[in-house]
């Protein structure tokens, strides 16, 4: 790299795209314990997902015996709940839940 | 964690368990959806353990903070986050000699790795004359980043691929293709299964281009097969804003992704071509899309039709997923064999569909199913497997997922390529669309072509 043509000079364009500003929103009031309240597991369908709620929920109701669980498991890996057709159903399953619990598998 | 997003959207509180490596892209997802402080806890989980005492202690260490992230009230940032300055950098990015400027490029995370042609205002204008449409013009957002793809943002990375402005038509259905939802690229693109994005490429263009659609078609040594795959990784990675390790979780990686572009042969096929079989007409010039992260060579077991056949239903693999289809290619002299014999492309797919089977205990999903240790959700064996071990269980039950097209040299090989599936189609094909002047253009750079010395 050290001939005469190594030096001559680049004027060069940028290859990383431009973004528009998102929107940006805060998350939701969290709940002031989790006694006798209504916790939905969600689950990816990844392998450890099923597995690593379920430990959840049995060492959550030994610290809190009144919370109730319920389970969603997402149809498909790795497509948003809102874009299958589970939509409507997963939506009133948050809706009816307090808190939520999610793990992604990996 | 767009599931989180929707969630918190819907004024629930959620809290998302990620392995510790994962973290980085967790927070990726969730700020590029608008939210950047939905919560996570990073835990010790190995990915995708099969191990109860690991995935027992992971969650017990996680206890305290699954907890305190469902319960300790928000942050002023959380609850409103502050917005982030987005960078406007100006139109020209750097001056310097070749070796700054792939510097520059290479430590900004621009690059391949490789060194790259300097994208100047020069370079990028030529590049440009390989498409009517004005610069400006944005055919979509890539994420994760959604970033603007506008034709000339698409023009700078293909001159830093090295590729030709005769290329920029299949560069524009290219993104056309990763922007179809349907392609579920926003999954595939950065999936822990390392797909790499596959291009099959048919009608007239294959010759205006010279893509090599014989010998040593996926190696290195044409100009078209090497540059419009290594153009479209640039894009994904700068427009997109997809990276190895951050948002990428390729777990093994994939040399796919430097690039992988074929033409099909179209004039040795006894079969319609891909494009024509997917409902373009013949003169169309198309690319077709597939997540690939397995090429297996197969070494044919004969030349006949029964022992090529047997070939393709003995070796696929088990550890596959249901939701994977299968592309295989036939060299042109195996195809004509088997058109000779009678077989067409649909008697072909239904015979591995029904054919390719292996004993269920040697099934990925059998010590899944099957493991106590693994039946923490309820109702996760599905209905159709088999009873007993020894059963066969089909390895493709649709043979509609079965996609077989005609490339490669003289040899006695199969090649079989298995990939992640789409939503709703089982495969996607883009029509190109040339510009006025793409006589002209071919006529300029057609004749680039390496001419091997004897020796």
């Amino acid at each position: 790299m050290n001939n005469s043509q190594s030096n001559e000079q680049y004027e060069v364009l940028s290859p990383w795209a431009d973004v528009d500003p998102v929107p940006l929103k805060g998350i939701s009031p969290r709940v002031a314990s989790l006694a006798g309240k209504k916790i939905g597991l969600l689950s990816n369908r990844k392998p450890a997902a099923g597995p690593i709620l379920a430990v959840v929920e049995k060492k959550l109701k030994e610290r809190y015996p009144t919370v109730e669980t319920s389970w969603y498991e997402a149809l498909k890996i790795s497509v948003p709940q809102v874009e299958t057709e589970g939509k409507a159903a997963f939506e009133k399953w948050v809706e009816n839940s307090d808190a939520i619990i999610t793990a992604v598998g990996d | 964690m767009y599931d989180a997003v929707s969630i918190e959207k819907l004024t629930t509180p959620t809290v998302t368990l990620v392995n510790n490596d994962f973290a980085m892209d967790a927070m990726s997802a969730s700020s590029s959806q608008g939210m950047p402080g939905v919560r996570i806890v990073p835990e010790s989980v190995p990915c995708e353990s099969s191990i109860m005492e690991e995935i027992d202690a992971g969650v017990s260490a996680a206890m305290d903070d699954i907890i305190a992230a469902l319960t300790i009230p928000l942050t002023g940032e959380e609850k409103s986050p502050r917005v982030v300055e987005v960078e406007k950098p100006s139109k020209i990015i750097f001056k310097g000699n070749l070796e700054e400027v792939n510097r520059f490029f290479y430590q900004r995370g621009w690059t391949d790795g490789l060194p790259v042609i300097p994208p100047t205002e020069e370079v990028v204008a030529e590049m440009l004359t390989g498409t009517d449409l004005p610069p400006d013009h944005m055919v979509g957002k890539i994420i994760p980043r959604s970033g603007k793809a506008t034709i000339e943002k698409i023009a700078i990375n293909a001159v830093m691929a090295g590729a030709l402005p005769t290329t920029m038509p299949l560069l524009i259905a290219g993104v056309e293709a990763i922007l179809d939802p349907r392609s579920a690229f926003g999954t595939w693109q950065v999936s822990t299964g390392s797909w790499a994005p596959f291009w099959i490429i048919n009608g007239p263009v294959r010759h205006d281009l010279n893509i090599n659609s014989g010998s040593g078609a996926l190696s290195p040594g044409n100009i078209a097969n090497a540059t419009i795959g290594r153009a479209m990784q640039l894009i994904i990675k700068n427009i997109g804003g997809a990276r190895p390790g951050i948002e990428d979780m390729g777990v093994i990686g994939n040399p796919g992704k430097y690039t992988m572009v074929i033409a099909e042969n179209e004039e040795e096929s006894p079969w319609e071509p891909l494009h024509v079989e997917h409902g373009f007409k013949k003169e169309d010039s198309a690319a077709t899309l597939m997540f690939c992260n397995s090429i297996n060579h197969m070494f044919s077991y004969g030349t006949d039709a029964k022992a090529i056949l047997s070939t393709a239903i003995y070796n696929v693999k088990p550890a596959r997923s249901t939701e994977w289809l299968s592309s295989f290619l036939i060299i042109p002299s195996f195809a004509k064999i088997l058109a000779k014999e009678g077989w067409g492309k649909k008697e072909i797919k239904a015979f591995i569909s029904e054919n390719a089977t292996v004993p269920y205990y040697r099934y990925l999903h059998y010590l899944r199913y099957t493991s106590v240790s693994r039946d923490g959700v309820p109702g996760k064996v599905p209905k159709n497997m088999p009873i007993n071990p020894e059963d066969p269980i089909r390895l493709i039950e649709d043979p509609d997922t079965i996609m077989i097209f005609v490339a490669g040299g003289p040899g006695n090989f199969i090649g079989m390529f298995e990939w992640a599936g789409f939503k709703e189609v089982n495969f996607l094909t883009k029509k190109l669309n040339l510009p006025a002047n793409w006589e002209s253009l071919v006529e300029k750079y057609k004749g680039l072509k390496p001419t091997y010395a004897r020796y």
